[in-house]
């Protein structure tokens, strides 16, 4: 794993909500470039960890954070970062499709205007039609730029939703479960656009689905309970599992 | 029915005839409700309908000094108590206003006193014998007619009642309901944001809660009350001024904008907050840009339908002395006034015939404009809702 360059360090990351510990003091190092898959049974943590990743969490008044999460050398949790400026670097996509109900284009154009990376008349177009395009949409939609994002297909809109977290130029993109609310033809089309994706973003996901996981992460985390089981290759999480509950797991014993 | 079908239901008859009583009680209840919506309209349209036309004389005035200095002498003595005192006593104004006049005699089409008009009207009068002949002789000659009742639309309070219209009470509803609206809504509005979007949930905040939520309740008079001694004896505003019947109706119409704006929006779905947070937008930027404007039509409802109620509203208004004799419109928001309801209510309480059908007129006009304005709200709901 030495080519691996580590984009994300997590150290003795704990959670609480209220005083539910939800995750005890994970470690994990997430890589650069690569499609890293959470997985394990309901209610383990998967969402509430990504959510960290982000600072998202923040945003849940009974949550308390203690530990690190050190992205590209600092600790996103120091005093001195705000979180606002944390999440445009680190985008996320959600499990159910949640565009803007605004056109098309303003979803895209929105946020893109607001944070100063274009400006209206002047690179503006161009980003949205490079984003739609990224995200592998751009064909479906190019005739229909004004029309309400909310009017597309499940599957578009999440591909919509894609599109509206890259045009902020993220390094890294979050994802929540982003196929198990559509049909399994979307949910290929998504797959592909994440493989095409990680050459230029580190992208980690959340999934229910083994297959997808073995289909198109590199690395695969395996959590139960609020605790980190196992972290590894996603090739030797599936063959040759270290840990018993990992295996129990991926064979579908439990979850 | 057929014992031997495997879905045989002995209880089904009784079943099916509890069901169909039920239905019918319901039925029978909304019946019941538009019954009497219809019968009171029906009231109002009969007794308002009259109010459309009003009797005038035809007559010859005589424009001179004598005229000026009395308006007695204006026409002859045999019509005097058959035309309306009010218009009569405008007479010497009409000459100012236009000295082209003086020195003319025109035959004019005079308004009526009430006691004629209702004559013509057929209801109950009173008109002594010598005045009813010379009526009935001008009725044989055709110089009495029924024409349009503009002055209901045009003029305001009158101690004749011919001569009182709708008009300064409209105008003191406008400018009491402007200012209502224009401290109620900002305020009302930023407290729900502020309330939804930045307090922290804890015992406080339900607190408030609580209160809002009671405040809607409260008796209006209450507010009335409250006016008075806030605005009034307090800030010294003018006694019976627009300015203060607003402000009591701002204090009564805050709640039910904080309750309603608030509802609208936590009606927005979280997932869009989270969607505009996750584009690292500040919480301004997705409050302002995505969550106000979906719940905007829910305020927009929410607040007109507090109108509508503040419209309606009497009692507080009385209290803060919006109930006085207004015969000129209001123009400006500091002199006294009175609003349609109120002014409904003082024409309630006189003894004349003539204001009691101004009373179901008004009553329409105030009843239309609710209408118009609840129509308002629906519209403004389905033409911004958003579509999922
Ligand atoms: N907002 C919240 N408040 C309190 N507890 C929460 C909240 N969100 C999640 N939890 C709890 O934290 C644990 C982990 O939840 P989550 O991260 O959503 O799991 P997963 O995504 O793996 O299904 C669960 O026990 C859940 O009940
Ligand atoms: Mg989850």
């Amino acid at each position: 794993m030495a080519k691996n360059k580590v984009k994300i360090a997590v150290k003795d990351l704990n959670l609480w909500y209220g005083d539910k510990h939800a995750l005890h003091g994970l470690n994990i190092e997430l890589y650069k470039n690569k499609i890293t898959a959470l997985i394990g049974p309901s209610g383990c943590g998967k969402s509430t960890f990504l959510r960290c990743l982000n600072r998202m969490n923040d945003l849940i008044t009974s949550v308390r954070v203690e530990g690190e999460v050190v992205i590209d050398g600092k600790n996103i949790y120091d005093k001195d970062v705000d979180e606002v400026s944390v999440r445009k670097r680190i985008g996320m996509v959600f499990q159910q499709p949640n565009p803007f109900p605004k056109s098309i284009y303003e979803n895209v154009a929105y946020a893109p205007l607001k944070h100063g990376i274009v400006k209206k008349g002047s690179g503006c177009d161009e980003l949205v039609e490079q984003s739609l395009r990224s995200a592998g949409i751009w064909n479906e939609v190019k005739d229909i730029l004004k029309e309400p994002g909310t009017g597309l297909s499940g599957g578009q809109q999440q591909r919509l939703c894609i599109a509206r977290t890259i045009a902020v130029k993220p390094d890294v993109i979050l994802m929540d479960e982003p196929t198990s609310a559509l049909d399994p033809i979307s949910t290929e089309k998504i797959e592909a656009l994440m493989l095409e994706l990680k050459k230029e973003y580190t992208i980690i996901t959340v999934t229910h689905n083994m297959q997808q996981a073995a289909r198109i992460a590199d690395m695969t985390a395996f959590f139960h309970l609020g605790d980190l089981i196992e972290y590894d290759e996603t090739e030797k999480i599936f063959i040759n599992p270290t840990q018993k509950k990992t295996e129990d797991y991926i064979t579908g014993r439990f979850g | 029915m057929d014992k031997n079908n495997i879905f045989y239901d002995p209880s089904l008859k009784r079943r099916h005839l509890k069901s169909k009583l039920f239905k019918y009680f319901t039925l029978f209840s909304l019946v019941v409700s538009l019954v009497f919506l219809a019968i009171f309209l029906l009231d109002m349209v009969l007794k308002g309908s009259s109010a459309v036309q009003q009797t005038y004389i035809q007559v010859e005035v005589s424009y001179n000094q004598e005229s000026i200095d009395s308006y007695r002498d204006a026409v002859a003595k045999k019509y005097l108590n058959l035309l309306s005192r009010a218009a009569l006593r405008e007479i010497p104004n009409q000459i100012q206003k236009n000295p082209s006049l003086m020195g003319t005699k025109q035959v004019l089409w005079m308004l009526a006193d009430d006691q004629v008009d209702m004559y013509m009207k057929e209801y109950y009068y009173k008109i002594d014998e010598k005045d009813m002949k010379t009526l009935e002789e001008l009725v044989k000659n055709g110089m009495v007619d029924k024409k349009f009742n503009t002055i209901f639309f045009t003029h305001g309070d009158s101690k004749s009642p011919e001569y009182s219209g709708i008009l300064s009470a409209f105008i003191g509803t406008i400018l009491t309901l402007a200012v209502t609206m224009l401290v109620a809504f900002p305020i009302g509005v930023a407290t729900a944001v502020y309330l939804e979007e930045f307090s922290k949930q804890n015992w406080w905040s339900e607190f408030l809660e609580i209160n809002i939520n009671n405040l809607a309740a409260i008796p209006s008079i209450l507010f009335g009350l409250l006016g008075l001694a806030i605005y009034i004896n307090v800030l010294g505003l003018p006694r019976s001024s627009a300015l203060v019947g607003g402000l009591t109706l701002a204090l009564m119409t805050l709640p039910i904008i904080v309750v309603s704006s608030r509802a609208a929006l936590r009606s927005v779905p979280a997932s869009i907050r989270q969607a505009g947070y996750a584009l690292g937008l500040t919480k301004v930027q997705v409050v302002k840009d995505h969550v106000i404007p979906l719940a905007f039509p829910g305020i927009m409802t929410g607040n007109i339908i507090g109108l509508a109620h503040a419209m309606g509203e009497t009692a507080p208004l009385i209290i803060v002395g919006m109930i006085a004799f207004i015969p000129d419109s209001p123009t400006s928001v500091m002199e006294a006034a009175t609003v349609m309801p109120a002014q409904l209510f003082t024409w309630a309480g006189m003894p004349e015939r003539a204001y009691i059908e101004r009373t179901a007129a008004g009553i329409l006009v105030l009843l239309s404009l609710l209408i118009s304005l609840n129509s308002l709200a629906v519209y403004l709901r389905k033409k911004f809702e958003v579509k999922w």
